[in-house]
């Protein structure tokens, strides 16, 4: 019995420690593991990435508030990211809301306290990685363009014609939406005419709007869509340069990102192009060559 | 549910209570008996008052305790997807109508790890710690966790297995274990720098995969509640735990405690037999040491009452009770 109980003591004695030693090896074996080598889009006021993952308490009050719903939490594959926020610019981008409640919301302050404003945001930067399909550099209008991609796609319009049509109205003169509104018997142009037009609309219908958008004025002007869609443009942070090249038959311009540039990813969501001519690079910091390296890139 | 009422067959009582007396912590009964002074003045087992009638309603904490845990669980996963705000954030930080929660292990975790002391972390860690104070410490286990929710549907498998036969026996580990994995991934986190446990913390897991969707990491969290089942019953809450720790020291201080009156007990040992943490009943049902449950490990569960027949067990505040 004694010598029963002496054993029982002992393997007892053996668990606890293989169990105790086992969550030490873990412990330790999981500092260089667990180390994600990849860097996200954090939301705006993310601390440099190692203290952020330290000070984020994975519990999520970012993306509750965050109004376009952007935010999205980290699974197991971003190892001590788990359950840190993040944000794929592409499918849907930070809009640097008034106020960062994102911010506001963080318990921890892994989102930095110190911002109160979209501008004075961190996330990264934003490059022209692919020139030769931009847009803007070939001098072609983004409208056009996308009615182009839309007809070749052969998906459901619905959606895409819809965003498509509320931009082109926007930029229609009064003269060249009074002609809109005739063709298509409009009393008025709102959000539900224009998503009953793009439901419904027929091969012929199609075919007009692509030729009244090429006659439009505004289809002489290149995409200018990164710009247009910053939420921070007023702080200028990409200027359209004229490229310098030698065999410059025309005025070709070039976006060229500046260092009020706050990685915030709606020029990568908005660019018409697929893949996205210009995209973020997450946590970049801007340094003084940068802008020769987004004229080369 | 019928085979975990009080009526269980003698033999699942007996491996259950040898399973329980391995732990190191609880003494077998007869050395119990000698040793207690106060064990002559107990009617002893068999010995019952007969004019007390049974207790009828023998689910009747457990049903409340479900209710509150699930109701918990359902605002965090509300607040979010019905965008209603009341509960705001999952278990390792939130807010309740704006004020911060935060879990202590985690907000300890976070502060080593980044070195920072954020006011609004202090604030919520004030906030819980002095919530849990008032209503009882690892109350947060049993009436909040949703991990413990989920071990306690494991431990009835596991003594189902164990009555059909299908297991052999339950394995014990030592009870100080988690004080050990708290204080590791603590000096972890101070040496890292990273927030080490969070990753595979299941309680977080569970409370952002209510709120926020599932992911992979589910899987351990399964893994651990098929161990519990087939291996160690409730091992996590029991002995693993380090997110308990924090409640568990609060909990001694806390004065909301289950009461024992020794004059009504028959010394049956049903609490004993319902209790899910073997070693919580020893200092007053088996030792008579105190009239309260002292054990910082009392969850506050309510299955004790439940169990109990001679109505000698209820929820009260100590000191309170003695000031009146």
């Amino acid at each position: 019995m004694k010598k029963d109980l002496t054993r029982r003591f002992f393997f007892k004695k053996t668990t606890t420690a293989v169990i105790a030693g086992g969550a030490a090896v873990y412990g330790v074996a999981s500092v260089p593991l667990l180390k994600s080598s990849e860097l996200q889009l954090r939301p705006p006021g993310a601390l440099a990435e190692d203290l952020f993952l330290s000070s984020c308490i994975k519990c999520g009050q970012c993306l509750q508030v965050c109004p376009p719903q952007v935010i999205e939490l980290a699974g197991i594959s971003s190892g001590f990211g788990i359950g840190t926020p993040f944000i794929v610019p592409q499918k849907g981008a930070c809009i640097l809301c008034k106020g960062l409640p994102c911010v506001l919301a963080c318990p921890t302050g892994a989102l930095d306290h110190h911002i109160s404003e979209g501008k004075e945001a961190d996330m990264g930067l934003a490059v022209l990685s692919k020139p030769d399909t931009c847009l803007a550099r070939k001098g072609q209008n983004d409208i056009v363009f996308e009615l182009q991609e839309l007809e070749k796609s052969k998906m459901p319009v619905q959606v895409p014609l819809t965003n498509i049509l509320s931009k082109l109205i926007s930029r229609l003169t009064v003269d060249e939406e009074k002609i809109f509104t005739q063709e298509f018997n409009l009393d008025s142009v709102n959000k539900s005419s224009i998503s009953a037009i793009a439901a419904a609309i027929s091969e012929a219908q199609f075919n007009w709007l692509k030729q009244f958008t090429a006659q439009t004025k505004q289809a002489e002007e290149g995409c200018r869509i990164c710009l247009k869609t910053c939420p921070i443009s007023s702080e200028q942070p990409i200027v359209f340069q004229a490229e310098s090249s030698a065999d410059s038959k025309e005025d070709k311009v070039i976006p060229v990102v500046q260092r009020t540039c706050v990685g915030c990813g709606v020029c990568e969501e908005e660019c018409p192009t697929s893949p996205p001519s210009i995209t973020i690079i997450p946590r970049k910091k801007w340094s003084s060559n940068d802008l020769q390296q987004g004229v080369q890139s | 549910m019928k085979g975990f009422s009080q009526k269980t067959n003698s033999k699942l009582a007996n491996v259950m209570d040898s399973a329980e007396s391995g732990s190191g912590f609880s003494q077998t009964n007869s050395e119990i008996k000698i040793k207690s002074p106060k064990s002559k003045k107990r009617k002893g087992p068999g010995l019952r008052d007969v004019s007390i009638t049974e207790n009828p309603n023998r689910n009747k904490w457990r049903v409340i305790r479900w209710t509150f845990l699930l109701s918990v669980n359902f605002m965090f996963f509300a607040s979010f997807y019905f965008d209603i705000q009341i509960l705001e954030g999952s278990l390792s930080g939130s807010r309740l109508l704006g004020f911060h929660l935060a879990d202590p292990f985690a907000a300890i975790q976070v502060m080593l790890a980044s070195r920072v002391f954020n006011i609004n972390l202090i604030i919520g860690v004030t906030t819980i710690v002095i919530v849990y104070l008032l209503i009882g410490g690892r109350f947060f286990c049993s009436w909040v966790c949703p991990y413990h929710f989920l071990a306690e549907l494991g431990e009835m498998t596991h003594k189902q297995l164990i009555q059909k036969k299908i297991i052999k026996r339950n394995h014990v580990f030592n009870g100080n274990l988690k004080y050990y994995f708290f204080a590791l991934f603590l000096v972890l986190s101070l040496l890292s720098g990273y927030t080490i446990f969070e990753v595979i913390n299941p309680v977080s897991i569970l409370s952002r995969s209510f709120v926020y969707g599932v992911g992979l990491i589910i899987f351990w969290v399964l893994a651990l509640l098929l161990f519990e089942i087939f291996y160690s019953r409730r091992a996590w809450c029991r002995y693993f735990c380090p997110v308990g720790v924090p409640y568990n020291i609060i909990g001694r201080v806390a004065p909301f405690k289950v009461h024992w009156n020794i004059s009504k007990c028959s010394n049956c040992k049903k609490c004993q037999r319902a209790c899910m943490v073997p070693w919580v009943l020893k200092n007053t049902v088996n030792m008579g040491a105190a009239d309260y449950i002292v054990s910082g490990d009392c969850t506050r569960c309510g299955l004790c009452l439940d169990a109990c027949e001679d109505g000698a067990l209820s929820y009260n505040i100590r000191y309170l009770d003695k000031l009146i």
